[in-house]
């Protein structure tokens, strides 16, 4: 509760902050205490203390699940924001109003990790939502960033349109919201609740670009200013993910033999169509874009198996793949273009950026002794545990194989080749921060019961 | 405490190494660890054999049950020396090749070898995949980065192929660590496993794929040729000398033990595929005119015999794998020191354009001439021990029908090895001298003490084997008990 | 407050037959927006004339085209109208129940106000509301 209060409460604070101050690192300064604000009472929160008495029962859970994925998300954004925020004044003129914006997306992503009614869910998708289709569009003059806005927007209206009526249906029949209390049998169930479940995975499968629902993916990354693609391909998707999880856990776990085979195609379809695209792809922002498409697979496994270690999984996996996105995302903002040959010759130029680069790449990849492998191992796990996907597994495991080709096609273009490069200047404390990123991810690789403990203890 | 140095000192040598400044200070650094590894191994095979400084066990990732869980038994012992020697033996025959960002390249292979001691001593699943893996990042960068003109392309290739096994690898792994009662990743845990034999076949495939591209076995060995051609000596003596051992040992210790049905059933089926590949390898290394594709093919024979006496489940036959995974090490780092003699002085390794070396090279030829009759494993060398064991060992199967075949086919190979080896031999080393080699002068003195004791190592091994088949014996024994089918033979 | 929306069906009767004067009055009204449709269609006189197809404002004789570009201004005001319009709704509610709520209710809604009194400061702050460039 603490959380979800004072980030709405900072994004009211962050858009008087664009009235009232005009520097601009002030601004920042402002909007990274309050993240750290927001970081810090969610840990407060997570040790038993607690500002706010607001009666959320039926409405909100925060349990250790949530508390800790708002752990991870404000620490992500945290992070987003030291190395990032300055590269935000490029966008357009309402420096304080992104953040303000950004704000209001994590109330919404602290609304769906916590959700425990239905309409709590709605109400955060579209928190999260619709501040994000004002950030796509932010960059005014630029026609693609427009068009993808616009993309962003009508794909978004539509599959929130087909939320709502899954959560109609199943409404009509359990007579709840209450995700907890919907009592679906096993046995029998009736057709309401299986054409609500199905409209309700479709929905949150376009919010996750799980395949065929990840068309607008791509082109809405790729159009939105880069510096927002970072957070949405991060932070967002990973709050959509543990929502969905966290729905189908509560609402569906009972009639799970019913949809895992959908979830089953569902996987193995991003899977393939994730990894073998990206394959393809000549911009780094491109690939990165399909490369969190593919790595929704992975995480999409998770949600296949629904047992104790794929929620242990999500936490971790959403942790690896955020950290290790943001930190790719915040060196391709230094560069002048986004083409893989703009790499070339970086490892001579700047061997420290190189560097941490390499470990962002091996994490995404899942080489051991980075956070990545953990995660992988943990849906791999957790698919085994549940029984009967072996395929699957096998399929997985072959396009993890797969995307070391476009990842490590980074590497060799920063390492092997030869270039001039683009001359860059980066700060000492952006290098630094980059460090203590890598070092986030191998220690995660080496302890990950260092974020986990926390879900138990 | 010993197997935690021996991984310790190359993995904190090899950080270090990064921070040294020029050329020569990284060499003197590496060597120094190396060195130390090597002490360190000694130490572990003379004085502090007692098993409390052998194995080493500490909590790591307890709600996974896993944990870092080292031993020195025989196999390790005798791989971790194998590794621990090749290093300063191959720091010393490269002395003098130029590298590139020097500090880079030996910081590199340092953490390379403390993933390889790693594989060769973990006794836990997942800290066996990791180390597994471990070994290979550093390898590709070394590939990628100091080699021929393809070497970008052919280290991918290798790196893909040797991760999609090593991932199918990891399937396998948490597939049998679901099966485990109590969920552990622990080796005797893996030992009690008893699948039906239908499951056992699927993760045999997973596993073996995996050791199949390392070793590498046919039709897994596209890869090889062309990686050893392209790679940097210094590097492809790693892969050839010791790495492709983490495959074999592999099977010995990871697959054989814990799946014994599926490793009975489908045995005859591996041993087919690995006596096709001997006889191809054979078969192309004596038309080639490549003198790194010749050694990189006549590796493959050698290394798909050991996989058809590791499947003879016989203690002689597995006896021979251990020693002759040593000899092999050795004795292929030394044909390696001697194609990049040759390449350095001629700027050309073709069989074709070389000729009458040993007039104007007396030690080389000499020293080349003993370890290409190990290589063809001639009575006194140390590979006759060896290979003689392994076939004593397929000869005397009782688990396959079909040993006198493989025997008899594997036998061919002998004899195709004796043809390319004294063939490449005749070629490049007598006949005529051509305006190539006419003004050849003869090897350094670094490379020749080098190759002197390797080749002493030759010959004591050849004449006194019992001091390495003595550390394995209680290994082998251990691991064909836990092989043994009759447990399931009665259940039929 | 959790029982606002948290409707359970509770009688045990409820079967599909429940549905049945849904049902009935779904066929009702589309049947009689259809027969209404349809029926005036025929019994209508119809005339086909140019002027017929013309748009009809007041009497008035239309000319120019209505789809020309206008000061988004208009946009912004029309939106803002709406949005403060909605949230005044609120208080009639509480306008109702304002004695029943007591001084929690009071602080409710004084923290509603402010919220709302912060987003008029914000839209005045910013501009929104000048109309000259």
């Amino acid at each position: 509760m603490n959380a979800l209060i004072i980030s709405a409460v900072f994004g009211v604070i962050m858009m008087f902050t664009g009235i009232f101050v005009k520097q601009k690192p002030v601004t920042r300064n402002i909007a990274i205490a309050g993240v750290a604000l927001l970081l810090l009472v969610n840990i407060l929160e997570m040790s038993g203390i607690d500002f706010f008495k607001v009666h959320t029962a039926g409405f909100m859970l925060f349990d250790r699940f949530a508390l800790l994925f708002n752990s991870v998300a404000f620490g992500s954004t945290l992070i987003y924001f030291i190395l990032s925020a300055p590269d935000m004044e490029k966008v357009g003129h309402y420096y304080a109003d992104y953040f303000a914006l950004i704000f209001f997306i994590l109330c919404g992503v602290v609304l769906v990790a916590s959700f425990q009614s239905l309409l709590i869910l709605f109400l955060g998708i579209e928190i999260i939502s619709i501040p994000l289709y004002i950030l796509t569009g932010s960059n005014k003059r630029n026609l693609i960033s427009n068009e993808a806005s616009l993309k962003y927007f009508l794909m978004g209206a539509f599959s929130t349109g087909i939320m709502l009526m899954g959560i109609t249906l199943l409404y009509g029949a359990t007579g709840t919201f209450d995700t907890q209390f919907m009592n679906i049998e096993t046995e029998g169930t009736s057709a309401l609740v299986i054409a609500g479940m199905l409209l309700l995975f479709f929905s949150m499968a376009f919010k996750v670009s799980a395949v065929p629902f990840h068309f607008w993916t791509p082109d809405v990354y790729d159009g939105c200013p880069t510096v927002f693609t970072s957070f949405m391909a991060t932070v967002v998707k990973s709050a959509a993910f543990v929502g969905f999880i966290r729905l189908f856990y509560d609402a569906f776990g009972s009639i799970h033999d019913d949809w895992k085979l959908v979830a089953a195609i569902i996987t193995a379809l991003t899977l393939l169509v994730g990894n073998i695209t990206a394959v393809f792809q000549q911009s780094v922002k491109r690939m990165l874009a399909y490369s969190s498409i593919s790595q929704a697979g992975f995480m999409l496994l998770g949600l296949l198996a629904l047992n104790a270690t794929s929620k242990e999984g999500i936490i971790l996996y959403a942790t690896a793949y955020s950290l290790a996105t943001i930190g790719i995302f915040a060196i391709l903002l230094k560069m002048n273009d986004h083409s893989f040959e703009s790499f070339n010759g970086f490892a001579r130029q700047q061997p420290l950026l190189a560097g941490v680069n390499v470990i962002f790449l091996l994490s995404l990849a899942g080489i051991p002794l980075t956070a990545g492998f953990l995660a992988k191992f943990y849906m791999l796990k957790a698919t085994l545990e549940s029984g009967d996907f072996l395929w699957l597994v096998i399929l997985a495991v072959i396009m993890a194989a797969v995307s070391v080709y476009y990842y490590f096609r980074l590497i060799q273009a920063m390492y092997f080749k030869e270039g001039d490069g683009n001359a860059i200047e980066v700060s000492p404390g952006f290098k630094l921060m980059l460090v203590i990123v890598a070092a986030c991810l191998i220690v995660l690789g080496v302890f990950p019961n260092l974020l986990l403990n926390w879900l138990y203890f | 405490m010993v197997p935690v140095l021996l991984i310790l000192i190359p993995l904190l040598a090899g950080i270090a190494s990064f921070f040294t400044g020029s050329e020569k200070t990284a060499r003197f650094w590496a060597l120094l660890a190396s060195l130390f590894t090597l002490l360190v191994s000694i130490l572990g095979l003379t004085i502090l054999k007692d098993p409390s400084y052998l194995a080493f066990e500490t909590s790591w990732l307890g709600s996974l049950g896993s944990s870092f869980s080292v031993k020195l038994d025989g196999m390790g012992q005798i791989l971790c020396l194998l590794t621990a020697i090749s290093y300063p033996i191959i720091l010393l025959a490269t002395w003098h090749t130029p590298h590139k960002k020097a500090n880079n390249f030996f910081g590199l292979m340092l953490l390379t070898q403390a993933g390889l001691m790693g594989v060769f001593l973990a006794m836990d699943a997942l800290l066996f995949y990791f180390f597994w893996e471990l070994a290979l990042i550093p390898v590709y960068f070394l590939c990628s980065q100091w080699g021929g003109e393809r070497r970008i392309a052919v280290t991918f290739k290798f790196f893909i192929y040797t991760f999609i096994g090593s991932l199918l690898m990891l399937v396998g792994i948490i597939y049998l660590y679901t099966q485990t009662p109590g969920n552990s990743f622990a080796i005797a845990d893996f030992y009690n496993i008893n699948l039906p034999t239908s499951e056992q076949s699927n993760i045999f495939w997973l596993l073996f794929i995996a050791f199949a591209i390392k070793m590498p076995v046919f039709p897994f060995h596209t890869w090889q040729p062309d990686t050893y051609e392209q790679t940097n000596y210094a590097t492809t003596m790693v892969l050839s000398g010791i790495m492709v051992k983490m495959g074999v040992f592999g099977i010995i210790r990871w697959l054989l033990p814990v799946l014994p049905a599926a490793s009975y059933a489908w045995g005859d089926t591996v041993s087919t595929m690995a006596i096709i590949g001997m006889i191809y390898a054979s078969l192309i290394a004596i038309r080639q005119n490549d003198l790194k594709r010749l050694v990189a093919y006549s590796s493959i024979a050698h290394i798909g015999l050991m996989c058809v006496a590791i499947f003879a489940e016989t203690e002689s036959g597995m006896q021979g794998v251990m020693i002759q995974m040593f000899n092999h090490g050795i004795n292929i780092i030394a044909l390696w020191i001697v194609v990049e003699i040759i390449e350095r002085q001629f700027g050309t390794r073709k069989i074709s354009e070389l000729g009458g070396l040993a007039k104007k090279m007396p030690v080389l030829s000499i020293l080349l001439m003993i370890v290409a009759l190990a290589n063809i494993a001639l009575p006194l060398t140390n590979s006759f021990i060896g290979e003689f064991l392994m076939f004593n060992g397929i000869f005397g199967s009782t688990i396959t029908k079909y040993n006198v075949v493989f025997m008899v086919c594997a036998g061919i190979t002998i004899i195709l090895a004796a043809i390319y080896t004294l063939n490449m031999i005749r070629r490049v080393f007598y006949g005529e001298t051509n305006e190539i080699t006419a003004n050849a002068v003869d090897i350094r003195e670094n490379e020749k003490w080098i190759l002197i004791a390797v080749v002493a190592l030759i010959f004591i091994i050849g004449v006194y084997p019992q001091a390495i088949l003595n550390i394995s014996s209680e290994t082998v024994n251990e691991i064909l008990k836990e092989a043994d089918i009759t447990p399931y033979l009665i259940g039929k | 407050m959790i029982d606002l929306l948290q409707a359970t069906v509770n009688s045990p009767g409820t079967t599909s037959a429940s549905y049945l004067p849904i049902g009935l009055q779904v066929l009702f009204v589309v049947g009689l927006v259809g027969f209404l449709l349809i029926i005036t269609h025929f019994l209508g006189p119809k005339r086909q004339t140019a002027e017929k197809l013309e748009t009809f404002a007041g009497g008035i004789a239309s000319h120019g085209d209505a789809r020309q570009p206008m000061a988004i201004n208009y946009f912004l005001v029309a939106i803002l109208f709406v949005l403060f319009d909605v949230e005044i709704i609120f208080f009639y509610p509480y306008a109702i129940n304002f004695r029943a709520l007591g001084w929690d209710g009071f602080w409710a809604v004084m923290m509603f106000v402010s919220f709302f009194l912060c987003g008029f400061i914000y839209i005045i702050k910013k501009g929104a509301l000048i109309w000259e460039d």
